[in-house]
């Protein structure tokens, strides 16, 4: 039997087991542990680049657990597949590929950074769990499974945000995260019970083939989109962002950065797969959209005031979940006229996920920079830090990497990106492509800011000490880097070999539909 | 070309740019070979000029701090800023609350 049929089923397994076993590795001190993080996150990312291999490769992948057979999603001449069912399409295993990177990523920034603190084992258990509910949320073909990862994520986020819990910053960072989430959560378990009333069946694909637009789906449609807004950081709703991705320590923020597309992922999908033509009015689109210009701008004009540098670039976060927003929400608009899709619609669409591999790749960069800032100069203040490029030359020329990336600064990944996204929604709406040039200049000029305070400038007295972070801290970073710089010199590779293939699934409902309820053979 | 990226409305080649900015290195490093050589190390020459004041010994007392950074451009958008950093109030029922409103805004367009 050839065993990449499993696939699905391993990518949730390993960092699943990765989890379990980090307190039995923690027995084996540091070295163990470290071994094993290190394992089990290489592991991970090379199972996730192979799935998408098959996937890009033989086409959708289902997965049922529990049933006679791996790929027989309507067991027993039913009509609607009752078993979970993981599917994966191309939009899925890319997604799972860039939450994996920037887990391997923070798992080697993690390994010294969290040297000098304890309950280390409890810290690699928890980083494992919110990779298996970040994968699980990208790899369900189910509602109510999808709620279950979205909520492992969030537990283990709440214990990563307040790992430091001798910070009461952290502790009340992580509260607040908790009270929001949980309560987004209800609204998406009422959604998903909406479903199971209507149509008894909670698998996307099933649901998706019955439903009729009434007033039920309308509210579920609602709850599920603004909750899982929420949970990617869109404005009005960003608040927690800010006080999370601050408090959380450097290499988990850079995972966090990975979970928040996870849910970016969910809303696309209900919106593309669960509704998709059935979505009827342009409102939900517009909504998108709307919310995505409002967290472009409100998100970086936030960052220019700010003087803590993981608070900056949280708030950087949110503008540029704007830009995957507002490029997605034009797909969206364009998904029941041919001609509009053809013209801007799926221009907009492929900006709007090759930004999701750029965010993901430079914010967890940036993140990892200012984690090596803090972990060096002791400090987060850029009123206090200064002259650093002179003792930490690699975390500079990296920091400036990803700043310029960000910035969409020529030739960098992210310019390429943004070049799609200003064209195509110009040409929905020139005001779109406006806001999101101006949201553009603002974020070079607060990086610019970052790096004027934090790298350049004279040698300060307290921090002549100061000196590069650890090979490992280094490799982290690296890695993201040379992402970076990849998808910079290969822009056009990327379109056509990863974006192009995710941009297909997601507008492809009939095929996303078939994969289940054709019985999957 | 793999490289080349084509929006619909134009095209983006990542080589080509690279060529430009080689381009321009050679150009700036050509003039700046042009520049005077006789220039002397650990001499007055050397010095910072700091608005013919002594040169602080440690750099915490010469650097603009992040505070300072876009000050006009800050004050500019005073009232813009003061609405936005009262709805950041940082209290948890705040949240809630842009999260619940949100909802029901939703709601009603989509109802509607």
């Amino acid at each position: 039997m050839n065993w990449q049929i499993h696939l699905p089923a391993l990518v949730l397994a390993v960092p699943l087991l990765g989890a379990f076993a980090s307190p039995v590795a923690g027995l084996g001190g540091r070295a163990t542990r470290n071994a094993w993080m290190i394992f089990i996150s290489v592991l991970t990312t090379a199972v996730c680049i192979m799935l998408w291999q098959k996937v890009i490769a033989g086409g959708t992948a289902v997965y049922v657990m529990g049933a006679e057979a791996w790929n027989i999603t309507l067991p027993s001449g039913l009509s609607w597949p009752v078993r979970i069912i993981l599917e994966v399409d191309a939009f899925s295993a890319f997604m799972a590929v860039v939450g994996s990177i920037a887990a391997l990523a923070g798992a080697f920034f993690s390994l010294r950074f969290m040297d000098r603190f304890t309950g280390l084992e409890k810290f690699s258990a928890l980083y494992f769990l919110l990779v298996t509910g970040m994968l699980g949320m990208q790899l369900t073909g189910d509602l109510f499974n999808f709620f279950v990862f979205l909520e492992i994520a969030s537990v283990a986020s709440f214990g990563l945000i307040a790992f430091w819990r001798d910070r009461p910053e952290a502790v009340e960072a992580s509260f607040k995260y908790m009270v929001i989430s949980t309560i987004s959560a209800m609204f998406i378990l009422i959604a998903v019970g909406f479903f199971y009333g209507r149509y008894n069946a909670v698998n996307i694909a099933a649901v998706a083939r019955m439903l009729q637009m009434g007033y039920a789906e309308k509210i579920a449609l609602v709850f599920l989109v603004v909750s899982l807004a929420m949970k990617c950081g869109a404005v009005p709703m960003h608040m927690w962002t800010p006080d999370a991705y601050a408090e959380a320590p450097a290499g988990v923020t850079c995972l966090l950065v990975a979970v928040s597309q996870a849910s970016l992922y969910g809303l696309f999908r209900v919106c593309f797969s669960l509704y998709g033509a059935s979505l009827g009015s342009t409102v939900v689109p517009w909504t998108i959209i709307v919310m995505g210009v409002l967290s472009m701008f409100i998100g970086v004009t936030m960052a220019v005031i700010q003087k803590e540098i993981k608070r900056l670039m949280a708030y950087h976060s949110v503008s540029q979940i704007g830009y995957i927003l507002m490029a997605l929400g034009v797909g969206l608009l364009a998904l029941r006229d041919p001609q509009a899709m053809a013209d801007y619609g799926f221009t907009a669409m492929k900006g709007g996920i090759f930004h999701i591999i750029n965010y993901t790749m430079y914010k967890g960069l940036l993140f990892l920079t200012a984690g090596a800032v803090f972990y060096s100069a002791g400090s987060r203040n850029l009123n206090e830090l200064g002259g650093l490029a002179r003792v930490m030359p690699q975390t500079t020329f990296m920091f400036v990497i990803a700043a310029a990336a960000i910035a969409g600064l020529p030739p960098f990944n992210g310019f390429v990106s943004k070049l799609l996204i200003y064209q195509s929604t110009f040409a929905v709406y020139p005001l779109l492509a406006v806001a999101a040039l101006v949201t553009s200049v603002l974020t070079l000029a607060s990086f610019v800011k970052v790096f004027q305070t934090a790298f350049l400038g004279p040698a300060k007295k307290t921090y002549e000490n100061v000196t590069e972070v650890p090979a490992s801290m280094l490799l982290g970073m690296s890695l993201l880097t040379i992402v970076i710089i990849a998808l910079t010199l290969f822009p056009g590779w990327t379109l056509s070999h990863l974006v192009e293939p995710a941009a297909k699934a997601l507008v492809d409902q009939a095929g996303y539909i078939s994969a289940v309820m054709g019985g999957g053979l | 070309m793999l490289d080349k990226v084509y929006s619909g409305f134009g095209y983006w080649d990542v080589f080509i740019w690279l060529l430009f900015f080689a381009i321009s290195a050679a150009l700036v490093l050509f003039v700046r070979s042009m520049g005077r050589n006789d220039y002397k190390e650990g001499t007055d020459q050397d010095e910072i000029f700091y608005g013919s004041n002594p040169v602080p010994e440690d750099g915490a007392d010469m650097g603009v701090p992040a505070a300072s950074a876009y000050w006009g451009f800050v004050e500019a958008l005073k009232p813009y800023y003061n609405a936005l950093i009262d709805i950041h109030s940082g209290i948890a029922s705040d949240y809630v609350g842009y999260f619940v409103l949100t909802v029901a805004i939703v709601a009603v367009l989509v109802l509607l």
